[in-house]
């Protein structure tokens, strides 16, 4: 810690000199300054996130535009729509992938502006990071509530994409919404002989059924 | 997205069911360890949690018979006493049935070795049902001893028993092996098991039913959101399930070592696998 501080001090002044120590540091120095980075990616997205979800002014479908908006700059929905698919990765044709990835972007976001519409105006506390490998993070956190309800933790898996951070999976008290994701989808894969399209189909239902307002915006009862 | 599938002690009503489930948990358990391995080593990107369901049709209907049955009683009983009975009514119970559970707890943090945990189940014990009024109220948790729960399904994971093919049986819901062993154990761990073991099982009904409708009434919104938004419902909840327990198996703790891995995850890269049809 008290090198990072020191070079960082440095590099103000003489970069070049600065390099060197960070070279010379070499891991330690590394550790450091990924995690704070990606602490500071996570702090950023989770307050983008509430604001979107807290304002209640704008309609059901901006908070959706705004929101895929959100996961398109942050996430990576490739990756997360490639794991998602499990053992049958490799199925689809390359017009069902194109198909897949289109649908899987809308569902999510239709997915979690519905889950996340019960988190409002709440704050989300950085507790730590933690590196895994060279190009991973996890970012560990926490959901407090003010109405004394018991502090929900969301720990954030992170990996670089061209230097930059992105999340692959998040976890809500223990669970990994991308696991949870991938299991329906294979299961719907395979109980229909491994046939692609019903994926597909079932993904177009489940966005229709939001589209047709089956699935509130808001949380009524609490 | 807190989901209560703790197996509270269940009662004398179920005892043709555990009857069964004790020969079949006890039976099944050594497949367990075998059955794991298995879909382990499929492909890097699957970390088998997701298949080792080889009764999925029977689970299936079962689950489907669970839903109607909660749609047409459970449901509207939780809802009905959600909106009548006051919170403080509802934490009420709740604390008095978290207080009752108390011993099995206790069993199952000693035979964890959890010595410090253990200690805080019997401080609550002796806390809440003194100055907390027969466990009506939770003043150990205002002073720094939360709730906790344990069961034997649990203990048995942290001996590293492996869950086994998933099951979901009527009433209870999901119960693999482990824990369905778990579960029949655990009534042993039960003074009430012995305090009413020849007698009416008036007490223990109640109990087993006002628990059921409890923990319903506390999912609602959260059990209703997670229909609402999956593809395919049964496969959601097994998936829940078993990252629930392996939550509660480690106490909280997160293990970040045995994630998949996913750095060369690809559409285009990853090596070919054939897809596995049917189960």
């Amino acid at each position: 810690m008290v090198t990072t501080l020191t070079v960082h001090r440095a590099r103000r002044f003489i970069a070049p000199l600065a390099l060197c120590m960070a070279l010379i540091a070499g891991v330690a120095q590394a550790s450091a300054s990924t995690g704070d980075a990606a602490k500071a990616f996570v702090e950023d997205v989770s307050k983008r996130a509430i604001d979107i979800i807290s304002d209640k002014n704008t309609s059901k479908a901006e908070r959706e535009a705004q929101f895929a908006k959100l996961l398109d700059e942050t996430a990576d929905m490739d990756r997360i729509a490639a794991f998602a698919l499990g053992q049958y990765l490799r199925t689809p044709t390359p017009e069902q992938k194109a198909e897949y990835l289109g649908l899987v972007k809308t569902f999510i976001v239709k997915v979690y502006v519905t889950r996340l519409s019960d988190y409002n105006d709440e704050k989300l506390d950085i507790l730590g990071a933690k590196e895994k490998g060279d190009k991973q993070a996890i970012v560990q956190s926490e959901i407090r509530f003010t109405n004394g309800r018991e502090p929900v933790t969301v720990d954030w898996w992170l990996i670089k994409n061209d230097g930059d951070f992105k999340i692959f999976d998040v976890n809500v008290v223990g669970i990994w919404l991308a696991q949870e994701q991938r299991s329906t989808f294979t299961s719907v894969i395979r109980n229909n002989g491994g046939d692609f399209n019903a994926l597909l189909g079932h993904l177009r239902q489940q966005i229709d059924k939001a589209e047709a307002g089956e699935i509130p915006s808001v949380n009524a009862s609490n | 997205m807190k989901i209560t599938y703790r197996t509270g002690r269940r009662s004398a009503a179920a005892h043709a069911i555990l009857a069964f489930a004790l020969l079949f948990g006890l039976a099944a358990a050594p497949h367990a360890a075998m059955a794991a391995d298995e879909p382990a080593a499929q492909t890097s990107a699957n970390d088998g949690s997701d298949e080792n369901d080889p009764l999925e049709p029977m689970n299936r209907y079962f689950f489907e018979l669970n839903k109607f049955f909660d749609t047409i009683l459970l449901k509207p009983v939780a809802t009905w006493y959600d909106g009548v009975v006051p919170e403080p009514g509802r934490d009420g119970v709740r604390n008095f049935l978290d207080n009752l559970r108390s011993p099995v707890i206790l069993a199952n943090d000693l035979l964890q070795g959890e010595w410090e945990r253990a200690g805080t189940t019997a401080s609550r014990f002796g806390i809440n049902t003194t100055v907390g009024v027969l466990g009506l109220f939770d003043p150990a948790a205002d002073w720094g001893m939360p709730q906790h729960s344990e069961d034997f399904g649990q203990t048995l994971g942290t001996y590293d028993v492996a869950e086994g093919p998933y099951l979901y049986l009527p009433v209870l819901g999901p119960a693999p092996p482990r824990d369905l062993t778990g579960f029949v154990v655990d009534q042993f761990f039960d003074p009430l098991t012995y305090i009413y073991w020849d007698k009416a099982k008036t007490v223990p009904v109640t109990r087993f039913v006002v628990n059921g409708i409890d923990q319903r009434a506390r999912s609602l919104d959260t059990l209703d959101q997670i229909e609402r938004t999956s593809v395919d419902h049964y496969a959601t909840v097994r998936n829940l399930y078993r990252q629930i327990r392996k939550n509660e198996i480690a106490n909280g703790t997160r293990n970040f070592d045995d994630l998949p891995d996913i750095e060369n995850l690809n559409f285009d890269t990853n090596e070919p696998d054939s897809p596995r049809i049917g189960f």
